[in-house]
């Protein structure tokens, strides 16, 4: 990797060209701070938070929402509640906490999506309606606060594990505040034909979070499991590269105006300068941008008023 | 054959929606009283008697203020500041928790702990109200920005004013409305794009229902309005939702003031006007037939007057 992209543009045309793409805190090892320095650096206007960013901060959850709120980034959302539907009793009141926790979090970040990852819990019932019944809850819980969620299916979900399955479950939820997050590692990995969005109400899609990786194939939820937390990619970086640029170009065609997150988990990331990685990042955007959504060239709009 | 085709309207059974417990599923009956929160307790206390309210009782252990007019309760709570907050108001400077505003909706259920397990079994927020000893524990959950609502059932044989509060020697517990005023409604500010969410927040949890388009009521229509169901049917009450206008990007929320609704708009606005209570006179907003607007008093209090027989006609 080299910086050539960074020197051969100028830091404003970077910012212009990548300001609807944000890297995610969790690619990058070290000291919140210094992430979230080495995310604007690179010319990011946004990041996706992670929680234990806050809580492990040295000097404590507020020092920690002070120094987001000072570096002047904006948050795409904050991550992550996991395994909250399907539950009862006692583990369901549990999960409630849980998620009145990460909503307060997520509200004193001045984020307006939570994102909620389905459930992997052997615990939890696979009835649809049930599953549809406690997403409505914790999205009721989010409206006082003006937070969205976003509902993930993971690709190693037991019950939803594929985007249409979380949108057949929203769907049946049916509240204004719950939407769908997409995630490209996970699309790919379960192979789900991207014909699927077109069944998906475009402006319920809350968040869209994009990764690579380098194997063909990820058959098993062990492997995409291990996959997906060591071994992910930025866009253009893998082998699925022509995929993503389809999957944008479709969310693209359907109308999707919102963000784009690099949710990379990656080992070797986890050992590199914080710059170097956030630089690969940067080159990840710019390729989306520029070659893939081609948003440099001017529109007939722009030409007029010239 | 059906009763609405041989009997007059008020010879009818009450419309039994408002008692089933789909449409009304927390037996609710209207409203008890709304709270208002200020560091300038008697700035308020005169313009509220302005209005026509009477001080008619105190609590017993907090500095706070009943006043009251026909069957309108107004609770003035200069205690606030030493309430613990909640994490909705935690976002709040200092000199905005002490602003005047509304900061509770006592709403009448026909049980308040059943409607208060009912709200938060759907996901409303309980919030924790500290009572003294011997005072009542009123349930509460957040409502708008950081402003709470409270389940109130003793309304009927007794009132929850006899515990908390102490009556104020010679004065009339029960002084007369101005013009025939009572309660109609509830404005309250939203975010950008928020109506579907506080529609569905309040239709969830308290089975209110979007009133059609046509059905407009005052000379502020804009924004959405929804109705609440009462089990009496002179008790129900509006709320209107009103999202900033396009080029405000101001996306504060709150509940922003209330409504009386009275027999005849213009006969209350001359009665009320001689008691020193200004009106807006803009071509925008001016009293007319359908309603009236008080100017903006204490930097956030502001009253609007709609015309209305008794309650809100379903």
């Amino acid at each position: 990797m080299t910086t050539l992209a960074f020197e051969h543009k100028n830091v404003a045309r970077v910012r212009q060209t990548i300001k609807g793409f944000g890297m995610d805190t969790i690619t990058l090892a070290g000291p919140l701070g210094a992430k979230l320095d080495a995310i604007q650096q690179a010319g990011f206007s946004q990041v996706m938070l992670k929680a234990n960013d806050f809580v492990g901060h040295p000097q404590g959850f507020k020092a920690g929402v002070a120094e987001f709120k000072s570096s002047g980034l904006r948050g795409t959302g904050f991550q992550v509640l996991r395994d909250f539907e399907g539950l009862s009793g006692d583990l369901h009141a549990y999960k409630v906490d849980i998620a009145k926790s990460m909503l307060d979090m997520c509200s004193a970040l001045g984020c307006d999506v939570l994102l909620a990852c389905s459930s992997t819990s052997v615990h939890a019932s696979s009835d649809r309606d049930h599953i549809a019944s406690d997403l409505r809850k914790l999205a009721i819980l989010a409206i006082p606060y003006g937070i969205k969620i976003a509902y993930e299916a993971l690709s190693w979900g037991r019950t939803i594990n594929e985007f249409s399955d979380a949108w057949d479950v929203i769907s049946r939820a049916d509240c204004p505040n719950l939407g769908i997050g997409l995630d490209s590692f996970h699309i790919f990995a379960s192979k789900t034909q991207l014909e699927e969005l077109n069944f998906l109400a475009p402006h319920k899609i809350f968040l869209v979070q994009l990764a690579d990786f380098l194997w063909q194939e990820a058959p098993t939820f062990e492997d995409r499991r291990t996959t997906a937390r060591t071994f992910r990619v930025f866009p253009g970086e893998g082998v699925h590269s022509p995929d993503l640029k389809a999957l944008v170009l479709k969310l693209e065609d359907l109308g999707y105006g919102g963000d784009y997150s690099f949710e990379v988990f990656n080992d070797d990331y986890q050992q590199m300068a914080l710059e170097t990685v956030a630089q690969r990042g940067q080159r990840s955007a710019i390729w989306l941008a520029d070659e893939v959504l081609r948003r440099n060239v001017p529109s007939l709009k722009e030409m007029r008023l010239r | 054959m059906s009763d609405f085709l041989t009997k007059e309207e008020s010879m009818r059974e009450p419309l039994q929606a408002a008692f089933s417990e789909t449409m009304n599923p927390i037996g609710l009956n209207g409203v008890e009283f709304i709270e208002y929160t200020t560091a300038r307790p008697q700035a308020l206390g005169q313009v509220l008697e302005m209005m026509g309210f009477r001080p008619i009782a105190r609590h017993r252990s907090r500095e706070v203020q009943l006043y009251r007019q026909g069957d309108i309760n107004i609770v003035v709570n200069a205690h606030a500041s030493t309430d613990p907050v909640g994490p909705l108001s935690a976002g709040l400077a200092g000199d905005e928790q002490m602003h005047t505003r509304i900061a509770a909706i006592a709403l009448r259920v026909r049980d308040a702990q059943t409607a208060f397990n009912y709200v938060v079994d759907k996901g409303a927020w309980a919030v924790n109200t500290y009572p003294q000893v011997m005072e009542l524990n009123i349930p509460a959950i957040h409502g708008a920005g950081g402003s709470r609502l409270y389940f109130v059932d003793r309304y009927k044989e007794f009132s929850i004013y006899d515990v908390d509060f102490v009556p104020t020697p010679g004065v009339d517990q029960h002084p007369p409305a101005t013009a025939g005023m009572h309660f109609f409604g509830i404005v309250q500010y939203i975010g950008l794009d928020r109506s579907d969410d506080w529609l569905t927040f309040y239709q969830e949890l308290m089975g209110a229902q979007p009133v059609p388009a046509h059905e407009r009521f005052g000379i502020l229509p804009q924004g959405t309005l929804i109705r609440f169901p009462s089990t009496d049917t002179s008790a129900s009450f509006m709320m209107q939702l009103i999202e900033p206008e396009g080029d405000m990007f101001d996306g504060a929320e709150y509940v922003q003031r209330i409504g009386f609704g009275v027999h005849d708009v213009r006969a209350a606005v001359k009665q009320l006007s001689e008691q020193h209570v200004e009106f807006v006179k803009t071509s925008g907003a001016h009293t007319d037939a359908r309603g009236a607007i008080t100017k903006t008093y204490e930097h956030g209090v502001v009253f609007e007057f709609v015309h209305s027989q008794f309650g809100v006609k379903s």
